[in-house]
């Protein structure tokens, strides 16, 4: 047993050292900037800093590669001896050095997994270094490796492996950094969408074909963005008022939701959303009227009843001054409906309810 | 003659130019103060936003509302006892008590300040007409080196409005490289010190050098689901420049890059710095409070942050804060709401209205 246990540490520091060194490089790449791998070298003078962080990685490399070639029918002797050694000194500095962090830096990570280890150095972090100085130790001495043969023995180091690998796993802070990245999606917040996509996604919405008719402008007077909603306001004109057609888009690059509103210009009154459609365009085909009225606002005939005769589409004229022009409260349009479904049909009547996505809507999203 | 003439015709085409970019600054400024209304009208109440009409109002009528605490103008007299503000065509004057304290390139008594000097005054709690702190001529620069030639520094601000001379005073050269040992090209930079017309003379570091260059940000840590509603993190001031004098307001570090292209602070492309912030645009209301003193208001956002979001630093004016410059606000801003500006920043947190 014991001496299986000493066995698996020759791959699973090797797998370490080598895991640790590419992470480094990694972010050094990606930042080409050997400053961002510091971490730990933070504790020494500016001169030294870089020419340590290149000694540390390349330190992890050769060990790791020679553990490798040395735990085979080269591991005997001398050579795997002092590769082996080294390899626990190597992480009995470690350890040193991360309580000195710890102690002097307390802000700075340990930079140990490049990007991932960016946290401030704590206990687990150290108590990982002090469990690997431990396998380090022990393999100092153990014979050649070789492959055991299919049955109890293969599966007891197996066995061991997974263990260890857990322990190590329970001790690394950088475990949690790795999960988040795995699953990660980018909040809309921080969703950089180029305002022509979300002028091109509102001119295909419902909202916007709606309030086509009141829009005079090609262009809009101002655009701006917060949060996760990219506004858009138009110039426009409505019995004669000269208002203002504000559009919500919500940044997503799919069918967004887009809510609407109409102001006065001249005097910022908030007029309710228009609530009729323009008449179609004579070069579109004529939408087909939906084979049943369905919707809150229709009410729906009494079982036994004859089916409602809808009216015919009246052309589109200005209200009367006494009509009621608006509906009472602005409006807003799921564009999830797939084509060709009945509630893409019933553009008008299909009351999906909308996405909550403000702090006041879905305060469970708003932690603080 | 001709060359008058010239200059008659140059200086009429100037001053037409002139009224014509102050035009577009008021009609786009009247753009900009209509965005929260318009947006209130979207969402209206059913979306919990009834309170918007009125977040856009206190944020209008804050610096109306009640007399600003801070006073900026140019000294036009000095005593041991009154000190007179000039700003444009009105005098203010100040009784000095002997509380009251000046910075002057150092702390030093209200009467070393000059005529001629510009000076941003606070007024004492207790008193409209009485001077708490003055700082006379202080100035700032933060950025990128660019160029070093001996003590002399330009360094770019990031916000495309040029570059900054900063000559750093020998009295305070060792000073200053202990916490900036890398004054070289591509480093950051941060320090106070006093205004002179064609540069800064810098005496005292504002923070830390970080140790990565200008174009080596560390990126922010990742955020799921959506990002919070407040923030932590240090405030900081920055140099009116073409700003008037007692702006109220904060650039901020994410301004949408997307549609702030009108704007100076928009060419600037905007990066991700180190503090994962939500995008909003000129314009957008923050409640911005001063962690150290508890004094909060509502602020516009007036421009893009650049030179901050290259800072991955904390203020430790009372205890460290989280990591990242998430406010530069202006100098009135800073004083009314309780900095100090030779201390060059405060804890802060940041709530995004409406």
């Amino acid at each position: 047993m014991l001496a299986a246990i000493r066995e698996v540490q020759i791959p699973l520091l090797a797998a370490m050292l080598l895991g640790a060194c590419l992470a480094k490089l990694g972010r050094v790449l990606r930042a080409r900037s050997v400053d961002v791998a510091l971490g730990p070298t933070a504790l020494f003078p500016l001169r030294l800093q870089r020419p340590v962080a290149v000694a540390m990685c390349a330190a992890e490399l050769t060990l790791g590669i020679a553990l490798i070639v040395t735990a085979g029918r080269f591991g005997t002797g001398a050579a795997a001896t002092a590769v082996r050694g080294v390899t626990a000194v190597l992480f009995v500095t470690a350890v040193g050095a991360l309580i000195e962090l710890r102690q002097h830096r307390p802000d700075v990570g340990c930079g140990c997994f490049g990007d991932l280890s960016s946290t401030p150095v704590s206990l687990r972090t150290i108590a990982r270094s002090a469990l690997l100085t431990l396998a380090a130790a022990g393999t100092i001495g153990v014979a050649p490796l070789r492959l055991p043969p299919p049955g109890g023995a293969l599966a007891l180091r197996l066995a061991l492996l997974a263990a260890e690998i857990a322990l190590i796993a329970a001790l690394s802070p950088e475990i949690g950094q790795a999960l988040v990245r795995l699953g990660y999606s980018e909040p809309c917040e921080l969703r950089v969408l180029p305002a022509e996509r979300t002028l091109s996604a509102l001119r295909s919405s419902r909202q916007w074909r709606r309030h086509a008719s009141v829009v005079t402008g090609h262009h809009p007077v101002d655009v701006w963005r917060e949060l996760c909603w990219r506004y858009l306001v138009y110039p426009g004109s409505y019995g004669g008022r000269e208002v203002e057609v504000v559009f919500a888009v919500y940044l997503r690059s799919r069918r967004p939701a887009v809510r609407a509103a109409v102001v006065d210009a001249a005097t910022g009154e908030v007029l309710p959303p228009l609530h009729v459609l323009p008449p179609p365009a004579a070069d579109r085909p004529v939408r087909p009227l939906p084979p049943r009225a369905v919707g809150p606002w229709v009410a729906r005939p009494a079982a036994g009843a004859r089916p409602a005769t809808l009216p015919p589409p009246q052309p589109l004229s200005p209200p009367a001054p006494d009509a009621p022009q608006f509906l009472p409260a602005a409006t807003a349009a799921d564009e999830s409906a797939a084509e060709g479904s009945l509630y893409h049909l019933l553009a008008l009547s299909s009351p999906v309810p909308r996405e909550r996505n403000n702090r006041e809507e879905a305060p469970a999203r708003y932690i603080a | 003659m001709r060359d008058l003439l010239d200059g008659l015709a140059g200086s009429e085409r100037r001053s037409a130019a002139a009224m014509a970019a102050a035009s577009t600054a008021i009609a786009e400024s009247a753009r900009i103060a209509r965005r929260c209304r318009l947006k209130a009208a979207v969402f209206g109440p059913q979306a919990g936003l009834d309170q918007g009409p009125s977040v856009c109002d206190d944020a209008n009528a804050w610096p109306l509302e009640s007399v600003p605490r801070a006073v900026t103008g140019e000294v036009l007299d000095v005593s041991p006892h009154i000190l007179v503000i000039g700003k444009g065509e009105v005098e203010e004057r100040f009784a000095l008590t002997a509380d009251a304290n000046a910075w002057r390139g150092a702390k030093t008594d209200p009467a070393a300040v000059k005529v001629g000097d510009h000076a941003v005054v606070r007024r004492h709690d207790s008193g409209r007409e009485v001077a708490d702190r003055i700082w006379a001529n202080i100035g700032r620069v933060t950025g990128t080196i660019v160029r070093r030639d001996g003590d002399t520094l330009v360094v770019d601000r990031g916000d495309g409005s040029g570059n900054q001379v900063l000559v750093i005073a020998e009295r305070a050269s060792g000073r200053i490289q202990v916490r900036f040992p890398r004054l070289e090209p591509g480093y950051l930079i941060d320090i106070i010190g006093v205004r002179h017309d064609d540069f800064l003379e810098g005496l005292v570091p504002a923070t830390s050098q970080p140790a990565y260059r200008a174009d080596h940000v560390p990126g922010p840590p990742l955020v799921n689901g959506h990002v919070p509603g407040s923030f932590s993190g240090a405030a900081i001031w920055h140099e009116q420049g073409d700003e008037p004098d007692g702006l109220i307001g904060t650039a901020y570090p994410a301004v949408d890059p997307q549609n702030a292209a009108t704007t100076r602070a928009g060419r600037q492309q905007a990066a991700s710095g180190c503090v994962s912030l939500p995008y909003l645009s000129i314009g957008s209301l923050l409640r911005v409070r001063n962690d150290c003193t508890g004094l909060s208001r509502v602020l516009p956002v007036i421009g893009s942050a650049a030179s901050a979001r290259l800072f991955c630093d904390r203020s430790v004016i009372c205890g460290p804060s989280p990591r990242g410059r998430i406010a530069d606000l202006t100098l009135a801003s800073f004083v009314e709401l309780g900095g100090e500006l030779d201390e060059g920043n405060f804890n802060v947190t940041i709530e995004i209205e409406g």
